[in-house]
Formats: structure tokens, C-alpha cells, sequence
């Protein structure tokens, strides 16, 4: 049986906010040992502390003594206001001059330099500041925040990624490194063609398009829900042939730049067809003809999936009052993860970790 | 420790790359490997190249394939070699390279590498401990894994999109971007980094098999643990929160113009209350404030609608209230802020004028990553790293170009 890949990787999570939370979450399926220091008060939900907080074990630290266990620790994961983890005698330059191999990673709204560091943000906001925000929603309403918690999820899929890349470097060069993850700057490097298009051509903004990017680029209602089409300029014939009209076979709709002309003609052929088909006629389609088809299915349509079944993709926990909790598990497969333990309470690890991380007697 | 140097070098330096990937997804994950210090190889095809180069043809450029910002985008630091893997003589000679190389990432349908005939038992036969990441929409197995999809697909099926929506409509709605494509390029990139780990410590190579709905499902766990515990359908709730309330965008003075505010605590919503002038709503709790979230709405709009987006963003900041421009593809461009951290960088380009881009999201204070280079032309590097690599002689490079299995522009090249 293969070791788990992280197996004797201490990871110190302190702050305790969603995206630190959730990276670390990673980090404890994959093997490391990862100590929570709870917050005094708890950000999470009851919700996002059943999927985020399983799998570490949990010590409730005065700040005077944190300094101890993330020297302790091979990764710190912090979400703390630029300057509060300095403030506390453990700025990360100097647990790094003192642990050259220790890699610190801080997630947080603006980043710890610039005009805004220290200011407030929570989901929303650094959702609006990156950008994504703008291109979100209705034309004739206002921008819209995607669901979940967005900005802190790609604030957690970074840092977990950084914080890999580094503990390699780390392996390969005896040093690890500081690395400031600003949920801001996540979301602003990917504003897919409009960013770099605005900064290229200068001609302004370019706004939210609803469901509608155009035609065959859209959401539609179909009979018993929601479905989709994403269709590239090589796709448009074999998603006319999926739809079967004779008319589409007109020039108007099969040359690329008539077809951009006759966008609205065709968008009401495609709120005729998805009408009348069900998602799982839909969903048939996209393997059959090779059409980017979807439908909007939610999480409950998802626990049924075989395709998900078959794949093993969901983890099980278990709850103080042994209730089970079906949540999302390995983010991909190809390396030991270890599905998440029961559910711990706050700060009931502190002596134990004192004693496997400090090498306190008890 | 053994091979330890002690200068500060980027956590991938020495790492080569082989890139099959194409479009957002798979270009955005091994444009992060680049910044991080590795080699990127990006490898296309005369007959079948990256159709992101030619998706927005700029006008009245020549070669527009060389000359896209959006495709530039996703392949800075990257070196371009062109091989056609239809062939057997390109199949040899990309087998060639995965000999030399570190990593082999691909974004194709689940079949499509065994059918080229470089299924993963081929590319670890020409080297054992090779890295293969796999980025099939949904898996490289499974019912579905024939399914076709981009990012909005993506973002349909993984669930995400059910919980995006106003609220008063049920319409649920995508993210202004392909986010399926970002978000799975990431987790691509850690997925790389966890393969040198495992090979640094047992020496063996592995499969990922990254399903993209895979990863991007894992970004709503709690409203798994509702569907699951409860059968509950999270509800779409507009700009609205689950914990504080108000929160919302409102409209400021000048054209789409929007400020994003979440109020967390009664110290917060007191002093917004005075701000907005609204002191007969001071004393509301959080209770009322979430029954009477209309009325609050109404009233930090109208406060908003005569406000500078920008002044009131700051005032709101000044008194602690997490508040934030909406700000658009355009705006973002000039936030002080970005720019005070050196976040967009002009990259000299040889068929373009320069642009703002965006540097690395990947900030290691230390090792201090930097863009380096723009996007390759297509096949600038064919011939370099055919002959420094693989030995291939001049004339054998005329004889491939011949026969198109490398060459100098895509072959009949049109929109998209």
C-alpha cells in the first residue's frame, strides 16, 4: 500500500477563515498532519465546518505560544490581517530565518502590501474587487456574486497549490518560502478574454451577458430544468445536426460571421429545442454527436450520479451525533487520500499535539 | 540533506514540461508552471494548433495567430515546438522528448491519447518515473468520461451553477467566465507539484486523473452537507449572506458604476447607519435586519447612488465596513491598489503593442517569480529543441517540415 504523500508533513493552520480552512482541508486528505488553531470566534457555518474542518486535529493556543508549534510545523497556512502574525513575535520572515525549511503561506483579501492590506473584505467584496463580479449576472440587473464562497475557494485552491509547490522546492533546496496569496489578485488574472481585451484594445468594459454569451454559448430552460450549450466555431455543425433543422443549414446560421448577425434568430430556435428536450436527452447528445451539452444539476442530482459513484468520488462523515455527511472528497485522483475523519472539537487536540509536535510530557 | 544548493532559485527550476493542452484549462495550469521556474514546452500541431490563438483575430493583422492577447494570456514564459502526433514520425519524436522530460500534461477527451497511441503505459515506456496529468472534463473513466465539455459545462454539471441565481426567479446562472477552466488549471498545477513530491520520495512516476467537474464540486462541499444531511436545495440568495445581513451591490454615481457592502456585526451596522444617514434604522439587530433586508437595501442605494464608487468605498473602509467596488475588466486595470503592488506588467511583444498582464497569483516573497517572456510565435521553438534535445539534423527538419508533421504556420487557419 502506498503512503499517503504527505504522511509526516505538519501543517499549522491558524485563523481558521474559509479559504485557509479549505486549504488545509487538502493538505490533511493527502497525508499531512494538520493542526487547526481555532479562532475565538468561529467564521465558519455549521455546514462548511462538517466539509472543511474534518481530518485535523484542533487546539485552542494562546497567540504567545503559537510561535512554538509553527516552528514546529513544515507548512503554515494563515489567514490573519497583514502584520498580526508579527505582531504576535512569529512574523513569517523571521519563523523563516529561524526554520530555513519552513514554507508560510498567507491568504488574505488585498495581500500584505499596498493601499487596501489591511482592508475589510469578506467574500463579496474581494468577489467584486477581482473582477468576476462585473461579468456575473443579468444585463438588466444588478452584478451578481457566484454562489457558494467563490473568492475564498480560489483563495484556497492557490494557496494549496503554492504551498505543494513550495514544501517541493523545499525538499529539493533545503528552503522554503513565504508566499502572499491575495484573494483579489486570484480572481483578477482570470477574467478569461475580456481582461487582457480591455487592456489590449482600450474600447472599455466589458459587461455581464447573463446566460446569453451568444446563441450557442448559453443556458437555456429546457423541459424539466435548466441546459446548456458551449459550442466553438468547429462544434456549430454537429450541433446543428444534433438539433436536426433543415434551416440551419441555410448560410445565415452556417457562416461564422452571418451567423453573428443572425444571433437572436437563432437563439430562439435553440429556446424552442431545449424546450421540448429533457436535461437526460440533453446529456445523451454531448457523447453522441460531440457537443458540448450540459445541464444545471444540483448537489442532490449529483450524490445519485453514477458516473461519480463508479469513480468513488464522495467521502463520508461522521457526525458527533452519528449522523452522516456525503461532501465532495479528492479534488482528482492518483495519489492515497485519506477520506476525512469524524469531526473534531475545537481545541480538544491541544494536549496531544503539545505532546506529538512540542515533545511535551503530559 | 543531499542535493540541497543553498542560492534561492523558483521551486520548479530544472523541471521540463511537455504541454498538450490547449484552450484555458490546461494552458492556465502550465502557465503557473512556467511562472514557477519550470520549462514549458507547448506542443501543436501544423494541422491541429491551440485554437485559442485564432478565436479573436485581431484585425488587419498578419499571421493573427502570432498576434492575440488572448492567447498570449495563457502561454507567456512557454516555448512553442510544433509536432504532428497523427504521424508515426511525430509520435517518435514527441516520445523522444517525454524521455527528456519531466511531465506530460493533457487536456484532451478521455480517448484521445490512446487513440494517438501515448496512453500513460506508452509515455512511462519511454520513461519510467514520468509525470502524467489528465484533464478530461469528467475523468479519464467512468459513465460519463465521453462526455464533452468547457467550462460553463463544467460549472452546469458540477452543481455550481443551481446555486447562482437572484432568488426571486429560480433562474440559475453562470459565472461571467468559464470558470470550470481556471479552477481545474490550478488543481492541475498543485497536481504537478504532488507528482515531483511523490517521485522525490519513493522515485515513481503516476496517472492524475483530474475530472474537471471533479474539482470544481469540491468548491460547494457545504451545500453537500445540506443536500446530504437535510435533502435541502441551497437556495440562490441573490448578493445576499447566510450569516450577516445587509449585504449587497449597490449602484454609485457614473455609468455601471457598483459597490459591493456586508455588514457582519451591530458595531458595523451602526456605523453604516450613520454614514448613510439612516440613524431611525441604528439600533436594528440582526434578526431585523435580515427581515427588514428590503428596506436597508433601499436606503444604503439611495445613500450609494449619489456616492463615487471609489470615495465611498474608502469612507465605508475608513470605518472598518468591508466594502468594495464592483470593479470591471476595464476599472481594474487602473485600481490603485494593483497597481501600487506591481500586479500588471508590460511585456515586450513582437507583433503587438504592449498591454497591462497580469503577473503570477503564486507571490513567493523570496524567490520573487517575474513574467519573463511574451507567448511563443508558433513553432518559434521547433527548431531548437528538436535538434539541441533530440539531435535531429537540418536537413531531417526540412524533410518533417515537408511532410507537416512540424511547421511554420497552422495549416489552414480560420475562426476559432
Amino acid at each position: 500500500m502506498d503512503e499517503s504523500l504527505l504522511e509526516g508533513v505538519r501543517v499549522l493552520e491558524v485563523g481558521g477563515g474559509f479559504a485557509a480552512a479549505f486549504a488545509a482541508r487538502w493538505l490533511a486528505g493527502f497525508g499531512a498532519d494538520v493542526v487547526r488553531v481555532d479562532p475565538p470566534d468561529e467564521s465558519l457555518t455549521a455546514d462548511e465546518q462538517i466539509y472543511l474542518l474534518p481530518g485535523k486535529r484542533r487546539v485552542a493556543t494562546e497567540p504567545a505560544q503559537l510561535r512554538t508549534l509553527a516552528l514546529a510545523a513544515d507548512i503554515v497556512i494563515e489567514d490573519q490581517k497583514p502584520g498580526t502574525l508579527a505582531g504576535w513575535g512569529m512574523g513569517p520572515l523571521d519563523l523563516r530565518a529561524e526554520k530555513p525549511a519552513l514554507v508560510v503561506v498567507s491568504v488574505t483579501p488585498f495581500g500584505q502590501s499596498g493601499p487596501y492590506a489591511t482592508y475589510e473584505a469578506d467574500n463579496i467584496v474581494a468577489f467584486a474587487m477581482g473582477g468576476l463580479m462585473s461579468l456575473t449576472g443579468h444585463p438588466s440587473r444588478e452584478p451578481l456574486v457566484t454562489g457558494g464562497s467563490q473568492a475564498y475557494c480560489l483563495g484556497a485552491l492557490n494557496a494549496f497549490g503554492a504551498a505543494v509547490t513550495a514544501l517541493y522546492g523545499s525538499m529539493v533546496q533545503g528552503e522554503g518560502d513565504w508566499i502572499d496569496i491575495s484573494l483579489q489578485e486570484a480572481a483578477a488574472g482570470m477574467l478569461e478574454l475580456y481582461g487582457p481585451g480591455s487592456a489590449y484594445n482600450g474600447l472599455g468594459a466589458h459587461l455581464r451577458a447573463g446566460n446569453h454569451v451568444r446563441a450557442a454559448w448559453a443556458i437555456y430552460p429546457c423541459a424539466d430544468g435548466f441546459a446548456g450549450v458551449c459550442a466553438l466555431e468547429r462544434q456549430i455543425p454537429a450541433l446543428f445536426a444534433a438539433i436536426g433543422d433543415p434551416e440551419l443549414q441555410d448560410e445565415r446560421f452556417r457562416d461564422p460571421l452571418q451567423r453573428a448577425l443572425n444571433d437572436d434568430e437563432l437563439q430562439a430556435k435553440l429556446y424552442a429545442w431545449f424546450g421540448v428536450h429533457t436535461k437526460d436527452e440533453i446529456l445523451a447528445m454531448s457523447p453522441k454527436f460531440k457537443v458540448p451539452f450540459g445541464a444545471v444539476l444540483t448537489p442532490a442530482d449529483l450524490l445519485e450520479n453514477p458516473s461519480l459513484a463508479e469513480r468513488g468520488y464522495f467521502d463520508e462523515v461522521m457526525l458527533p451525533d452519528g449522523q452522516v455527511a456525503v461532501v465532495p472528497g479528492r479534488p482528482f485522483l492518483g495519489f492515497p487520500w485519506t477520506p476525512p475523519s469524524a469531526l473534531h472539537v475545537a481545541g480538544a487536540d491541544t494536549a496531544s499535539v503539545e505532546v506529538d509536535w512540542l515533545g511535551w510530557n503530559v | 540533506m543531499a542535493g540541497v544548493e543553498r542560492m534561492k532559485r523558483l521551486p520548479l527550476d530544472g523541471i521540463r514540461v511537455l504541454d498538450l493542452t490547449m484552450m484555458w484549462a490546461g494552458p492556465y495550469a502550465t502557465r503557473v508552471l512556467a511562472e514557477m521556474g519550470a520549462e514549458v514546452l507547448k506542443i501543436e500541431s501544423p494541422s491541429a494548433w491551440d485554437n485559442i490563438r485564432t478565436l479573436i483575430p485581431l484585425e488587419g493583422v498578419e499571421e493573427p495567430w502570432n498576434g492575440s492577447y488572448y492567447f498570449n494570456d495563457y502561454n507567456r514564459d512557454k516555448k512553442s515546438v510544433t509536432l504532428d502526433l497523427s504521424q508515426a514520425r511525430g509520435r517518435d519524436l514527441f516520445l523522444g522528448l517525454v524521455a527528456q522530460s519531466d511531465v506530460v500534461i493533457e487536456n484532451y477527451r478521455a480517448s484521445v491519447m490512446d487513440n494517438l497511441g501515448l496512453g500513460y503505459e506508452t509515455l512511462r515506456g519511454a520513461r519510467a518515473d514520468i509525470i502524467v496529468i489528465s484533464m478530461a472534463g469528467f475523468g479519464k473513466f467512468g459513465a460519463e468520461r465521453d462526455h464533452v465539455g468547457f467550462g460553463p459545462i463544467i460549472e452546469q454539471m458540477s452543481g455550481l451553477a443551481s446555486l447562482t441565481g437572484y432568488g426571486d426567479d429560480e433562474v440559475p446562472y453562470k459565472t461571467g467566465v468559464s470558470y470550470g477552466d481556471p479552477v481545474a488549471g490550478k488543481a492541475a498545477a498543485a497536481a504537478v507539484a504532488m507528482g515531483l513530491i511523490r517521485r522525490r520520495k519513493t522515485g515513481l512516476g503516476v496517472h492524475v486523473d483530474l475530472g474537471q467537474r471533479e474539482t470544481m464540486s469540491t468548491l460547494i462541499g457545504e451545500a453537500f452537507v445540506a443536500a446530504s444531511l437535510r435533502g435541502e436545495q441551497t437556495p440562490q440568495h441573490g448578493n445576499r449572506d447566510v450569516r450577516y445581513a445587509p449585504q449587497g451591490v449597490y449602484r454609485c454615481l457614473g455609468e455601471e458604476q457598483w459597490l459591493a457592502i456586508s455588514v457582519r456585526t451591530d458595531a458595523e451596522w451602526e456605523a453604516v447607519a450613520g454614514l448613510i444617514d439612516a440613524r431611525e434604522l441604528t439600533n436594528l439587530s440582526l434578526e431585523e435586519r435580515r427581515r427588514r433586508h428590503g428596506e436597508l437595501d433601499t436606503a444604503i442605494g439611495s445613500w450609494a447612488a449619489e456616492q463615487d464608487p471609489q470615495a465611498a468605498m474608502d469612507a465605508l473602509q475608513r470605518a472598518g465596513i468591508p466594502a468594495g467596488r464592483v470593479l470591471d475588466s476595464d476599472k481594474i486595470h487602473d485600481d490603485p491598489h494593483l497597481a501600487a503592488r506591481g500586479y500588471w506588467v508590460e511585456l515586450p511583444h513582437p507583433r503587438m503593442h504592449p498591454w497591462k498582464q497580469p503577473t503570477t497569483t503564486w507571490r513567493f516573497v523570496e524567490a520573487n517569480p517575474q513574467l519573463r517572456r511574451h507567448a511563443p510565435l508558433f513553432g518559434e521553438h521547433t527548431r531548437e529543441v528538436l535538434s539541441s534535445l533530440l539531435g535531429v539534423s537540418e536537413s531531417e527538419l526540412n524533410e518533417l517540415r515537408a511532410q507537416a508533421v512540424i511547421g511554420d504556420a497552422p495549416l489552414n487557419p480560420g475562426i476559432g
